[in-house]
């Protein structure tokens, strides 16, 4: 049995970050929304990272199956991305005027996107969610947006509840929320609306949190382009988390249809911040209609980084790669589960595969199994999908494998006595 | 904030909670011995139900078909006025049993007022903020159920609240459940056999300092001073629900 990680230096840290920073560590990264149950069992703040690796600051390793939540996809550290952002520290980064790398990364995203006819940048993903929905708007003229319910699409107001803190009536009144894959549901819905709605903005298949991820049916998106296209829709497609992990040119592209405005972020710079709004021709002019940019938008560095990130990709076939990675990593654990009687569901591309132990509807067990896990040195979330990246190797694979089935026996264990 | 959510709170929330009171405190004890009363509070548009007195006990039913002192509002914010004391009730049933409700009613919702309001003073004998803590988390449970029934806004997040049960609790000390039901929520005063989800505070100094907004929830959750586990998507919604509580309550 392997000794269990203990974090004091991450509690340390943490109460003194709660005395200067609201709720210490905010967001998806913090251990509330990370749902990191129990909260002993997890790390709260790296030291360091390399390739696939990640140590805290206790200086305990991990094999990270987070990846920064997506933009780890090379490997942090990826020396020929570092490389390439380096040389172009060494020119410019944030300038008056904006260094032309900018336009030979907008080339490179036409070239590779198959949806793409120019690009727009940003630094969040939220960003250019938030620029799709205001380039449908300005472009039709209409108000509603239709999302997908477990869907994710940022933080702004508009991609948020009614019963969020700081989100008001008048922020959400325009959305409609339908199911996934129900395409009589959003017929319905559009017959209701009719000439109101701007958009339908979707995952390329549904990977929200807590709930097994759902590729789209049979035909589904081409039922849905054809709609978009009968009723003057615009039909985007958020790929800030799944974008490249599925295929190059667009996870549009892998499911055989054509969105009329693609989002990246995540994995598009292995980590340098920076987003990238892509569309077809006849939104470009909305697009430069719209008062929306930012400081940062235009700093030089992450372009360079893009661009040698999108190369690399390019070069390794990195979604084919990513994806035999994870069919044997999630293959191994299916099978570790097996063998003590547990039945582990492994959804979604497996690439950015979701993990759930079907044995138990409440997920106590599961989130007992992530735990022992991480403990272990394989950092798992509970309820989030995981992201394989390119510097993980087969001994890396094997080890999370062994690591899984030390924590389903002593789960076992546990629940047999 | 909707004066007919807020009906349902004062009934069942505030004047429901006299069931514990009657179980904690002994000068209620002392008041309800001996009694066998019934007071109907029936509002017009709002929430209907009636407090009952018997066997040294306090335990509240639905509905005014069988009590003994009957109260109409003709509106909810009829009734909230008489928990916030700017209406005086005019019974329309049990005039004769009228010195209950003059005397050891407003007797008994002094007795509750002052765990509810407590003076800080008073929280600094022990048994006094045990039982206005306990009381208070009863309260909060039930104005959570009502909240999350009736609050346009509150009907939206048990709209999205899975079914099951979602245990809350002092550690060790005492414990409550929310029934999820087809998106409607029902309290239970005890700690259930079986849950989805739960919210346990770590000792009850924790449970005040969280009602009197002291400390941090999501600071309190990521210390481990309150866990919170299980389907997390359910106790993610009730949380949701939880905030708005608090517009009422405060």
């Amino acid at each position: 049995m392997r000794k269990l990680y203990e974090y004091p230096k991450s509690r340390a840290a943490f109460e003194r970050a709660c005395k200067v920073i609201p709720s210490g560590i905010y967001g998806h990264q913090g251990p509330v929304e990370g749902c990191y149950v129990p909260i002993e069992a997890f790390p709260l703040y790296s030291s360091k990272a390399q390739g696939t690796y990640l140590w805290d600051l206790d200086g305990n390793k991990f094999i990270d199956y987070m990846c920064a939540y997506g933009p780890n996809i090379l490997g942090y550290n990826d020396p020929d991305v570092d490389e390439a952002a380096a040389r172009q520290r060494a020119i410019s980064d944030c300038t008056t005027l904006p260094n032309p790398v900018m336009i030979d990364f907008a080339d490179l995203l036409v070239d590779t996107v198959a949806s793409a006819d120019w690009a727009f940048f940003a630094k969040n993903g939220n960003d250019v969610t938030t620029g799709a929905i205001m380039t449908a708007r300005a472009y039709t003229h209409r108000k509603k947006i239709v999302f997908f319910k477990g869907y994710y699409h940022g933080v702004s107001p508009w991609t948020q509840k009614v019963d969020y803190p700081g989100v008001i009536e008048e922020d959400v009144c325009n959305n409609i929320y339908v199911e996934w894959n129900n395409f009589e549901e959003l017929s319905r819905v559009f017959e209701e609306n009719r000439d109101q709605i701007a958009a339908i903005i979707a995952q390329p298949y549904m990977h929200g949190n807590f709930m097994d991820n759902q590729m789209p049916a049979e035909g589904f998106w081409q039922k849905v382009r054809k709609l978009c296209d009968d009723t003057g829709t615009v039909l985007i497609i958020d790929d800030v988390r799944a974008g490249f992990r599925m295929d190059l040119a667009g996870s549009d592209h892998y499911f055989g249809f054509k969105a009329d405005l693609i989002c990246f972020c995540k994995a598009l710079a292995n980590g340098y911040n920076v987003s990238a709004l892509c569309g077809r021709d006849f939104l470009k002019n909305t697009v430069s209609s719209l008062s929306y940019t930012g400081s940062y938008w235009m700093s030089a560095v992450p372009f360079a980084a893009g661009i040698a990130c999108i190369e690399k990709m390019k070069k390794i076939d990195c979604p084919r790669i990513l994806n035999e990675k994870g069919q044997k990593l999630k293959d191994g654990l299916i099978a570790a589960a097996a063998k003590y009687g547990y039945t582990l569901n492994v959804t979604g591309m497996p690439s950015l595969f979701y993990l759930r132990l079907a044995d138990d509807p409440t997920f106590m067990l599961h989130q007992e199994w992530i735990a022992q896990c991480v403990q272990r040195g394989v950092f798992f979330t509970g309820h989030h999908n995981h992201f394989i990246n390119a510097a993980l190797s087969d001994d890396d694979i094997r080890e999370t494998v062994e690591i899984a089935d030390e924590a389903f026996s002593v789960v076992r264990d546990r629940h047999d006595k | 904030m909707d004066e007919r959510t807020l009906a349902y709170i004062n009934l069942y929330a505030v004047l429901g909670s006299l069931r514990e009171l009657c179980r904690l405190d002994d000068e209620a004890k002392r008041l309800i011995k001996g009694e066998d009363i019934s007071i109907g509070f029936s509002v017009k548009g709002g929430p209907e139900a009636t407090l009952v007195f018997k066997d040294g006990e306090c335990k509240m039913v639905p509905g005014c078909e069988s009590c003994n002192i009957k109260l109409p509002f003709g509106s909810p914010k009829k009734f909230n006025g008489l928990i916030n004391g700017t209406v005086t009730p005019i019974p329309s049933k049990g005039f004769t049993k009228i010195g209950f409700l003059l005397k050891k009613f407003t007797k008994l919702t002094d007795i509750l007022t002052s765990y509810l309001r407590p003076e800080e003073d008073a929280l600094k004998d022990e048994r006094f903020f045990e039982v206005s803590t306990k009381v208070m988390f009863y309260v909060i449970v039930e104005a959570l159920c009502q909240v999350g029934n009736n609050d346009k806004i509150g009907r939206f997040s048990a709209g999205n609240t899975v079914d099951g049960n979602v245990k809350i609790g002092v550690k060790d000390q005492f414990y409550a459940y929310i029934t999820v039901k087809d998106h409607h929520l029902t309290p239970h005063h005890e700690e259930p056999a079986e849950y989805m989800s739960y919210m346990i505070f770590e000792d009850i100094h924790t449970a005040r300092d969280l009602f009197d907004g002291k400390i941090n929830a999501i600071v309190s959750v990521a210390t481990g001073k309150v866990r919170v586990g299980g389907m997390m998507f359910q106790v993610d919604n009730i949380n949701r629900i939880l905030d708005r509580v608090a517009l009422y309550l405060s």
